[in-house]
């Protein structure tokens, strides 16, 4: 069955360039919603989840130049038929996962469950692809995912419990349901 | 193909939503949608009137009119029929299109423009902290009804059937592919098109409105068997807004009939026929 989070992209005859192509843009999405929740963090005043954010930025940026030079290396300047309209937030963690006076521990949970749902859909998507070359991709793909909620899992053990009183305790409710 | 891609919609402007707000997945649906239309953004108008969605022609890169309270319809209806060849996209919330321009919903249905209105629904004002919006259930606790609300909600489904709209439908940033098509094929059909998102409130909205009890909620109409050039059952469905989330094309014309701003073209095309300048003047003079 097609992954319901992409459209228009037949994964049975996805060739090794399509999925390049394709794992450069889930790279490029997840980088581009980190960037944006660090954005809303900074707003929001919730500086620690904010870095954390940029962190999780410069760690994507990291996997989509990786795996741009390897599609540069393997297939030079061929034309690509993959677009970021086909596909919808399969490592990028959904908007709503984003608080304001969100703690460290917070952040971290909403990268972890990005993870496995990224890890979720390389599994899915291998029991569709019938290339072979596009299997041993989206395999190294999903095995990259798994660990990076294991690194994900040792941040968060390290990470300092939250305050007692959530720091939404402090905005100010509505007057007049006072 | 569409050579473009959403990020050429995205522009340099960052939303100042509140983190988790339903807008920010209605936003990158919108650009993926404008991506797969194809048209570039100089020839794209987006009209809003006041309020929190409202902000999203200043986020993007084609032409955008962040206008007056309810009245993004009147402006996007002079926008079409000064430039008939722009696509015209209105944007806004459920307080601005029903009850500060509620008026002016029917108006643009009945004529018919080509234009596509989005309508982010929250069942709340949500710029101005939390009161009472025309969509909000009753009962519902606000600072402007502290003991729940005593009116009935409108109905923006019913509402634009009834009005005789050609296109309407309903999603959520929750389904975001599914958002993207419905708002691809909305600005794709050849008429006034009308799509209501439940875009949640994540400060002011009620629970039931979240995100997570919409994953719950939703069914598509493509699962109900719904056909939808049957208006009298998409009216039956859409009764059912407010209780159940239904998602997808309620109801598309088969034969859409021409648009006024088509019509106006023919007319002043058969008007200035063989006609000098002065003589095209002299008809109006008496």
């Amino acid at each position: 069955m097609m992954p319901s989070n992409v459209r228009g992209l037949d994964f049975q005859s996805l060739s090794l360039l399509d999925a390049l192509d394709f794992a450069v843009l889930i790279e490029e999405e997840a980088r581009e919603r980190y960037e944006e929740f660090a954005h809303q963090m900074e707003l929001h005043r919730s500086p620690e989840a904010a870095r954390f954010f940029w962190f999780m930025e410069g760690n994507e940026e990291k996997h989509r130049s990786a795996l741009a030079a390897q599609r540069k290396e393997r297939f030079g300047d061929a034309p690509s038929r993959v677009t970021r309209a086909m596909i919808f937030d399969i490592e990028a963690p959904d908007y709503d996962e984003a608080r304001a006076f969100m703690t460290v521990r917070e952040a971290l949970s909403a990268a972890l469950r990005a993870e496995e749902k990224a890890a979720a859909f390389f599994a899915a998507a291998l029991a569709v692809v019938t290339d072979p070359g596009v299997k041993a991709l989206f395999a190294e793909l999903h095995e990259e995912e798994v660990e990076h909620q294991r690194l994900v899992m040792v941040h968060l053990g390290r990470a300092p419990a939250d305050p007692a009183i959530h720091p939404s305790e402090f905005a100010d409710d509505p007057v007049a349901i006072d | 193909m569409s050579t473009l891609q959403a990020k050429d919609f995205k522009s340099s402007l960052r939303p100042i939503w509140c983190p988790g707000c339903g807008d920010f997945g209605v936003l990158q649906a919108l650009y993926r949608a404008l991506a797969a239309v194809g048209r570039p953004p100089h020839e794209v108008a987006f009209v809003s009137g006041i309020g929190c969605s409202s902000r999203i022609p200043g986020y993007t890169t084609a032409y955008g009119f962040n206008s007056v309270h309810g009245r993004s319809l009147p402006i996007a209806q002079g926008i079409k029929l000064a430039r008939p060849e722009l696509l015209v996209v209105c944007a806004g919330g459920d307080g601005d299109g029903f009850s500060i321009g509620g008026g002016h919903v029917a108006h643009a249905v009945r004529r018919n423009f080509d234009i596509t209105y989005i309508v982010m629904d929250n069942q709340i004002y949500g710029l101005t902290k939390g009161q009472l919006s025309p969509t909000s259930p009753r009962g519902l606790h606000t600072v402007t009804s502290s003991l729940g609300s005593l009116e009935n909600p409108v109905n923006p489904l019913l509402f634009l059937l009834a009005y005789g709209a050609g296109f309407v439908a309903q999603g959520t940033p929750v389904d975001m592919p599914g958002l993207a098509a419905l708002v691809e094929e909305a600005i794709r059909f050849p008429g006034f098109s009308f799509v209501n998102v439940q875009s949640p409130c994540v400060t002011y909205g009620q629970e039931s409105q979240q995100a997570k009890a919409q994953k719950q909620m939703m069914k598509t109409l493509d699962s109900l068997g719904h056909d939808p050039s049957d208006r009298l059952a998409a009216m039956g469905l859409a009764q059912q807004y407010g209780e159940a989330l239904h998602t997808g094309v309620f109801y598309r014309d088969p034969n859409p009939p021409p648009t006024y701003d088509a019509l106006v073209r023919e007319r002043q095309r058969h008007e200035a026929d063989g006609r000098t300048r002065d003589q095209v003047f002299e008809l109006f003079a008496h």
